[in-house]
């Protein structure tokens, strides 16, 4: 094997080793020869999108994925999805995550998968699970290793969000330009999680804005934007 | 033999309590009516007790203890209340409710008594109210929440004629005063309700309508004065002799607040704003107009010390003239708060006292001492008497700071002894938080002096270790000192081997210390050799660097210069412009203008003379310092209020958000007034940092995160 990748290295050993480790996976380790002479279906459906060189499904995979199911990769059933199967990271499944959350969904064949994507979609309806899915896309969402959310990305994320919401928050266009206008800073996920409430709870005319109830200060100063530009609505 | 109890049916032995009841009355009354003997009181006793205690459904308790109340009800209802009712004056009206009352107490007394036994198992097992409370509830329910619009009027109606001079009953009003409080049986809560709480009122508007005519009428504050002691001592008399003694002092507060409060507004608070007014607006004036008039005097000195006088002037006034009263030491407190904290001429008086004290305790200071108090007095003064109102303390100890740092590093202190009492003085009346870097920086200064002898013993030990010139250093601890920018300059060959002989002492005396050169803070004497005669200029390191490039060569251009010494761009044009545009030309520049410029030559002026033999070169300070400040002190608040709210949570563990604000506010007080939008985005980057976290169900608290 190393001469093999060394010789398509043209003998430069760091990348050498780099190809040599990245096959590893696929071929199993000797001492885990005894598997199962059959694949699960699950198993199957695994492989199929796997990443050639590492033991996941990533980006290229994903978009397969989205193909052969019929979505469009920016469609929020995928947000869903990954909800389901508690993906850390954004377009990536663990092998993990691909087969707990697949159990959990009972699904082992493509035609199942892409029959379970309307009741995915339903699910948003759902109050409570809405919020889950809003919490779990700050840190599905975020670059690893970083506290807080890019905030091109941020803004990405809760106008699909918003979009799918019922009844719609009519200050979501506003929202977005207040931040590029003058925040321009990451977004912390206390400020995240919060602004959900902040959406449901507080009336558009802003008349139960309780100003002591520690929102955080984004918050208050878009508020505060809301009423210097005379955008608030009056119901 | 078996004998048949007989059971006391409830009609029967309520119509013999009736008859006990109705013999009371009378007696109540004050018809003529023999007392109740002891048999007669036995056997009501005993028939109660029997008609508790027999089995049920002959336990009558329930139907006794209601009766019991309806008894008061309707005594109430047909005796008293028509009587009081009747359309008759005030003070009889007052005079029959301090009557029946009497009655009413004497009946409960009697009443209870005989239906003792329901007080001793029936009412606590049903925790039922006490007989004694059902007599008073009734009367206060139907009685007092009945009439106590009347009977207040009366009462106040009372006391008004009192202080307007005429004769009333003041042991009627006592007896209906001590009705509501006896009604309370030891809380004072009806009292405090249905009369004390518009008694106050009353009082307050009745001496705030007499205040306002004694303003008006223009009495002169001594008559004012006296008028208003005179009140004040009328009040404590006759409420001594009616009111219970809590409501003394609660009346007396209302008097003396309604009464001094718009005088202290007038004759302090405006008039020492009408005379700080002017000041703060001349103070403006002359700023404004230095630009164009050199000289125009000091304005920090000028200023601190008409504030000092002014105040002790007022403080006189208020001790002696004001008898000392809270409210005109407020009133004087709150006017030059609000002056203290004014931006004056685009400085704070936080500023402006820092400026006031550097130019004291700097060379020379004591000459601009006008009277005969001594320098350390002056200071003690002025920061004991507006220290306390600058509500920014911190911008004050970081602009002491500053200017501290310039007296002690380059020798402008006039007496060390006073650069420390000052401290200290202030360290008492702040805290040692508060004087902890100051006195930092000056022990830094006093053990260089050590360093510096030591430093030299070192050198005359070892005489292969030759610096070729006088070296001093003062060495300083990070944290003490304001920060100085400090360039990568690089040195010329001589003083680069002084910095490593320093380096080679100094590792002799301690490991584990980073010696940082801040060449900034540096000066030089240099010999300079000009044709007419031999100079010595006195000048910084950066300056001194420069010039000795030109032991070299006589000519370098601005490239050369830039290349060798490694300085930033608005460095090298601030010094090349103090060498050869300023007072002293010692280069020659090519072409000769004013401004630097990339193109320029330099040329060593052989031919540079001047009068003396010894001349300083200044270099102009950055102009920055003011915002650098003010970047200082926020940082430094970012880190106060990040402590402070850890602290809080810390002791807390959960904690509501408005509760912490304020708790934080507190804490920070001393030093400064913290931004509640600060706090609040402390208390968000503290979440991001999982130092707290946000409760799952309240939104409002916070966790502390261990």
């Amino acid at each position: 094997m190393p001469k093999l990748s060394q010789k398509k290295c043209q003998w430069n050993v760091q990348p050498a080793t780099k190809e040599y480790s990245a096959q590893l996976p696929s071929h199993p380790n000797p001492r885990n020869l005894q598997y199962p002479p059959k694949q699960t279906p699950v198993e199957e459906l695994y492989r199929r999108y796997k990443d050639p060189h590492e033991e996941m499904i990533m980006a290229e995979g994903m978009s397969r994925l989205c193909t052969d199911l019929d979505v469009d990769p920016q469609d929020i059933v995928m947000l869903v999805m990954s909800w389901h199967m508690k993906a850390a990271t954004m377009c990536e499944f663990s092998k993990q995550e691909f087969f707990n959350g697949l159990k959990a969904l009972k699904i082992d064949s493509i035609e199942k998968f892409r029959s379970a994507l309307p009741s995915m979609r339903s699910e948003l309806k759902d109050k409570d699970k809405f919020k889950e899915v809003y919490n779990f896309t700050f840190d599905w969402a975020k670059e690893k290793g970083q506290k807080s959310l890019q905030l091109d990305t941020a803004i990405g994320m809760w106008q699909l969000l918003f979009a799918e919401m019922t009844p719609k928050w009519p200050y979501v266009d506003q929202w977005c330009e207040f931040l590029e206008e003058r925040h321009k800073l990451a977004i912390p996920k206390d400020t995240w999680n919060q602004l959900l409430d902040f959406v449901r709870n507080v009336d558009p005319s802003l008349s139960n804005f309780d100003e002591e109830r520690a929102w955080p200060c984004l918050v208050d100063d878009f508020v505060d934007y809301l009423k210097e530009k005379g955008l608030v609505q009056t119901t | 033999m078996a004998m048949e109890y007989k059971y006391i049916e409830f009609n029967e032995g309520w119509e013999f309590i009736q008859e006990g009841i109705k013999k009371l009355k009378r007696i109540v009354e004050g018809s003529p009516e023999p007392d109740f003997n002891s048999e007669e009181r036995m056997t009501l006793y005993n028939t109660i007790y029997n008609m508790c205690t027999q089995r049920p459904p002959f336990d009558y308790s329930q139907r006794l203890y209601d009766k019991y109340g309806e008894t008061f009800e309707e005594y109430i209802t047909s005796a008293v209340l028509p009587s009081l009712r009747e359309g008759q004056n005030e003070v009889i009206m007052l005079q029959v409710l301090v009557r029946s009352w009497e009655k009413h107490k004497v009946l409960e007394t009697w009443l209870s008594r005989f239906f003792h036994y329901l007080d001793r198992y029936f009412i606590p097992r049903k925790s039922l109210r006490r007989l004694s409370d059902v007599g008073r509830n009734c009367f206060r329910d139907l009685v007092c929440r009945d009439l106590s619009a009347n009977v207040r009027n009366a009462v106040l109606g009372l006391i008004h004629k009192e202080r307007e001079g005429e004769q009333i009953d003041r042991a009627l009003l006592k007896k209906v005063i001590d009705v509501f409080v006896e009604i309370g049986k030891g809380q004072m809560d009806v009292y405090i309700e249905d009369l004390e709480a518009c008694l106050l009122k009353d009082t307050g508007e009745y001496y705030s309508r007499k205040a306002s005519s004694w303003i008006a009428e223009e009495y002169s504050y001594a008559d004012y004065m006296v008028k208003a002691e005179e009140c004040l001592r009328k009040e404590w008399e006759s409420a001594s002799h009616y009111l219970p003694p809590s409501s003394e002092q609660k009346l007396v507060r209302t008097v003396q607040h309604e009464l001094f409060e718009p005088l202290a507004d007038v004759l302090v608070r405006q008039k020492v704003t009408d005379e700080l007014a002017p000041l703060f607006q001349h103070v403006e004036d002359s700023a404004r107009n230095q630009a164009s008039s050199i000289g125009a005097g000091m304005p920090a000195q000028v200023l601190i010390t008409d504030l000092v006088e002014l105040h002790d002037k007022y403080t006189a006034y208020v001790n002696d003239c004001f008898r000392n009263y809270y409210h005109f030491h407020k009133a004087l407190n709150e006017a030059f708060e609000v002056f203290c904290n004014k931006v004056v001429a685009g400085s704070s008086c936080a500023e402006l006292l820092a400026a006031f004290c550097d130019d004291l305790l700097k060379k020379g200071g004591c000459e601009k001492l006008s009277g005969d108090q001594g320098i350390e007095e002056t200071l003690e003064k002025a920061i004991k008497t507006l220290l306390p109102y600058i509500s920014d303390k911190d911008h004050f100890a970081e602009f002491y700071r500053k200017r501290l740092a310039r007296r002690l590093l380059f020798d402008r202190s006039a007496n060390k002894d006073h650069e420390k009492s000052v401290i200290t003085k202030m360290k008492q009346q702040c805290g040692g938080q508060f004087t902890s870097k100051m006195e930092g920086m000056v022990t830094d200064w006093t053990l260089a002096r050590d360093t510096q002898n030591s430093f030299e013993e070192y050198l005359r030990c070892n005489q292969n270790i030759n610096p070729g010139m006088d070296l001093a250093v003062t060495v300083l601890t990070t944290g003490s000192w304001p920060s100085y920018e400090s360039f990568n300059l690089n040195l010329p060959a001589e003083m680069r081997i002084c910095v490593e002989i320093f380096k080679g002492y100094y590792e002799t005396k301690t490991k584990h210390r980073k010696l940082t050169w801040v060449y900034s803070l540096g000066s030089c004497h240099i010999i300079g050799k000009f044709e007419p005669k031999t100079i010595e200029l006195v000048v910084s390191t950066y300056q001194a660097a420069l010039l000795l490039l030109f032991n070299t060569a006589d000519r370098l251009s601005y490239s050369e210069i830039s290349c060798q010494l490694n300085l930033p761009e608005n460095a090298l044009v601030r010094i090349l412009h103090s060498l050869s545009c300023g007072r002293y030309k010692v280069l020659i520049k090519e072409p000769n203008t004013k401004i630097i410029s990339p193109n320029d030559t330099f040329e060593f002026n052989s031919m540079f003379t001047d009068r003396m033999i010894r001349i300083k070169i200044p270099l102009p300070p950055v102009d920055h310092e003011r915002k650098e400040v003010m970047k200082d002190v926020d940082k430094d608040r970012r880190y106060a209020i990040d402590a402070a709210i850890v602290r809080i949570m810390k002791s807390q563990k959960v904690f509501g958000h408005q509760e912490l604000v304020i708790e934080c506010v507190e804490q920070l007080r001393h030093m400064f007034k913290p931004d509640i939008k600060t706090i609040k985005k402390r208390i968000e980057d503290l979440i991001t940092r999982d130092y707290l976290e946000r409760d799952k169900e309240n939104q409002k608290v916070y966790r502390y995160v261990v």
